[in-house]
């Protein structure tokens, strides 16, 4: 199969592309203090950031690896956590917080990136769905450390023990992880790494053959993966600053998964068009609609026909679309020419 | 003793239940290679049918039943024909987020059709039970466990004595070869469909008179049957059957005597340990690949 190159990603200039893309995004606070955009957009941008952080690190293993993972709401959900009992009940500062909540998520995902090795595609997704189901009725349980019911409060970081970012800081903050999470799975999946795991996906066993090591690639790929939805936990905890237990359900991990699927398998940029599709666009639109904005379950409905339909019809999503009313605008200017 | 008893009669009542959507849920695997994520939501859709056609237009209960069961046949029917029969060329993943999608669907469209608001279901016999050992079983929960496992005989039956058995085992052995050989795979699949449709709401009839008919009713049941499923191994039918009882009654046993409130978990980390040291579960078999 060939993967066709949305034509307004530059490949000689990718990195310079993120930078460009995370400037722009920093315009957002600019945009609503001169009173052109509503100041609740700041939330869901920043929410859209926070899951496209998590959605890049699972693509990585839907996409790249084809290894399915329903437990990201789980690492998401320990992450934030671990983070704001570090920083309001510990007194920790904000990067040793952030060191304990990477480092945690990180030896679970390693461990089940253990028993992956012996389990197949369908065996694995039960598998980190129960995981994920355990981790979630910890929080519901370890009331001493994250409140039960009632949610866990954090505040915005405080960078090196003196610098204390308000909300437009902890804003920029997130765009600065979000370009640079993109400009480090770019590099992975341009380098070695990602032929190894597009080998492993077209065949396991021939890529053993020319020599890839299975579980070193399998490792990294769940280590990133749930590093990356650690990090969007922390993110989540420190700009959202409230969490609790039903945030962290299946439905959180089906989202971010549909966001792939949706936005556009193996692409960096499509993933955080799909969520924004899955996150932002009920809010932004579907809310607006007549009789059926208001009901109750609309966007989930919206959502579950797009992922049927994409999937049917569209399987590389909806990021080429673009691209090919390029190509299907430059046929019809073709033949009304001659 | 008898509080034993009592646990292991209480067990075979919620083994019964996962049983059936387990049940579901491998016919699905074997004649689409699908697995079906949606059994519990779309059990917990024609639940609500249920409830509705008891509730509101006042039907009893039985009928109501039967009109669930209705409502679940053409439920499972319209989801094949209008997406699955489609879906053949889509790689086995990505035919997984598809029954994710269906989950999402039928949960929104739920609350459009019958409100947020929770309902109530009650049992098909209110009163009475049966002493056993010390222990006591409801009436209902015998007629839970007998009529699942009188709907297990009658499929069991089905599948291996008839020609319509053998048709879909032969669909979920090879389903190319299956239709080379003039089995008419695409009615098969959508009987398989409507079948485990029904199934899933047999069970959501028989879980909501313990809670009330929310969204979230059939969570626990469809978690609980995708890991009876891993347990007993997705080779055969039979195996999830018997995953499911273990489960049933491991669970309950695990809540009463080690811990009520941990119990649940250690019985999922029980199982995910057990299916690293024998990944294709308890009857399963290692299906060899060729490169």
């Amino acid at each position: 199969m060939k993967l066709k190159r949305p034509s307004f990603i530059v490949k000689k200039n990718a990195h310079l592309n993120y930078v460009l893309f995370g400037v722009a995004l920093c315009l957002v606070p600019l945009l609503i203090e001169l009173g052109l955009l509503r100041n609740s957009y700041l939330t869901l941008v920043g929410s859209v950031i926070i899951y496209s952080v998590a959605a890049i690190g699972l693509n990585l293993l839907l996409g790249w690896s084809g290894l399915i993972s329903l437990g990201t709401a789980g690492f998401m959900g320990l992450a934030a956590y671990i983070s704001a009992y570090a920083t309001v009940n510990l007194k920790l500062p904000f990067e040793i917080a952030v060191l304990l909540a990477l480092s945690i998520p990180l030896a679970v995902g390693i461990l089940v990136g253990l028993v992956s090795l012996k389990i197949e595609g369908l065996y694995l997704a039960i598998a980190t769905l129960s995981v994920s189901e355990i981790l979630r009725k910890s929080f519901e349980e370890f009331g001493d450390i994250t409140n039960g019911f009632s949610g866990k409060t954090a505040s915005y970081p405080k960078l090196l023990g003196f610098f204390q970012l308000d909300k437009y800081g902890t804003y920029i903050l997130l765009v600065v992880v979000l370009v640079g999470v993109m400009i480090l799975i770019h590099n992975m999946i341009n380098g070695q790494m990602g032929r190894a795991l597009n080998a492993m996906r077209g065949s396991e066993a021939a890529a053993q053959a020319m020599g890839v090591h299975l579980l070193k690639y399998r490792l990294v790929a769940f280590a990133l993966a749930t590093s990356l939805a650690a990090l969007s936990g922390i993110l989540y905890i420190h700009f959202i600053k409230y969490t609790y237990p039903p945030t962290w359900t299946l439905g959180m991990s089906l989202n971010i998964l549909s966001a792939i699927i949706i936005g556009g398998v193996r692409n960096i940029y499509g993933t955080i068009l799909g969520v924004f599709v899955v996150f932002a666009v009920p809010d932004l639109f579907l809310k607006q609609i007549p009789y059926f904005g208001a009901m109750p379950g609309f966007a989930y409905i919206v959502n579950g026909i797009l992922i049927i339909v994409v999937i049917m019809y569209y399987p590389y999503g909806l990021i080429y679309l673009g691209n090919d009313m390029k190509k299907l605008w430059g046929k019809v200017k073709a033949k009304v020419k001659p | 003793m008898s509080t034993f008893v009592q646990l292991v009669l209480r067990s075979l009542e919620t083994g019964s239940i996962y049983s059936l959507a387990a049940l579901g849920i491998i016919i699905i695997y074997r004649t689409s290679n699908i697995t079906h994520f949606a059994q519990g939501a779309m059990g917990m859709f024609n639940t609500f049918v249920v409830t509705f056609l008891f509730t509101t237009a006042g039907m009893p209960l039985w009928l109501a039943i039967i009109g669930g069961m209705v409502s679940a046949l053409i439920t499972g029917f319209t989801v094949d024909f209008v997406i699955i029969r489609h879906t053949k060329k889509v790689s086995p993943v990505a035919k997984q987020i598809i029954t994710l999608g269906l989950i999402m669907i039928f949960v929104g469209v739920t609350p459009f059709l019958f409100g947020v608001d929770p309902l109530n279901l009650p049992q098909l016999i209110p009163t009475g039970s049966l002493p056993v050992a010390g222990a006591s079983i409801s009436f209902n929960g015998i007629l839970n466990i007998g009529f699942g496992l009188s709907v297990m005989a009658v499929l069991f039956y089905v599948l291996q004595r008839t020609k319509w058995g053998l048709a879909i085992r032969t669909t979920a052995s090879n389903e190319f070869t299956a239709r080379l050989m003039g089995v008419p795979t695409k009615t098969v699949t959508m009987v398989a469909w409507a079948v485990a449709a029904v199934l899933g709401v047999l069970a959501g009839v028989m879980t909501a008179p313990f809670t009330s008919v929310t969204l979230n009713l059939m969570d626990g049941v469809q978690l609980n049957a995708l890991i009876a499923c891993v347990l007993g191994g997705f080779q055969t039918f039979y195996g999830p059957v018997l995953g499911a009882y273990i489960i049933g009654i491991a669970k309950n046993l695990l809540v009463y005597y080690v811990s009520s409130v941990w119990g649940e978990q250690l019985l999922y980390l029980g199982i995910l340990i057990f299916i690293v040291f024998r990944p294709y579960g308890l009857i399963g078999k290692k299906i060899v690949k060729k490169v």
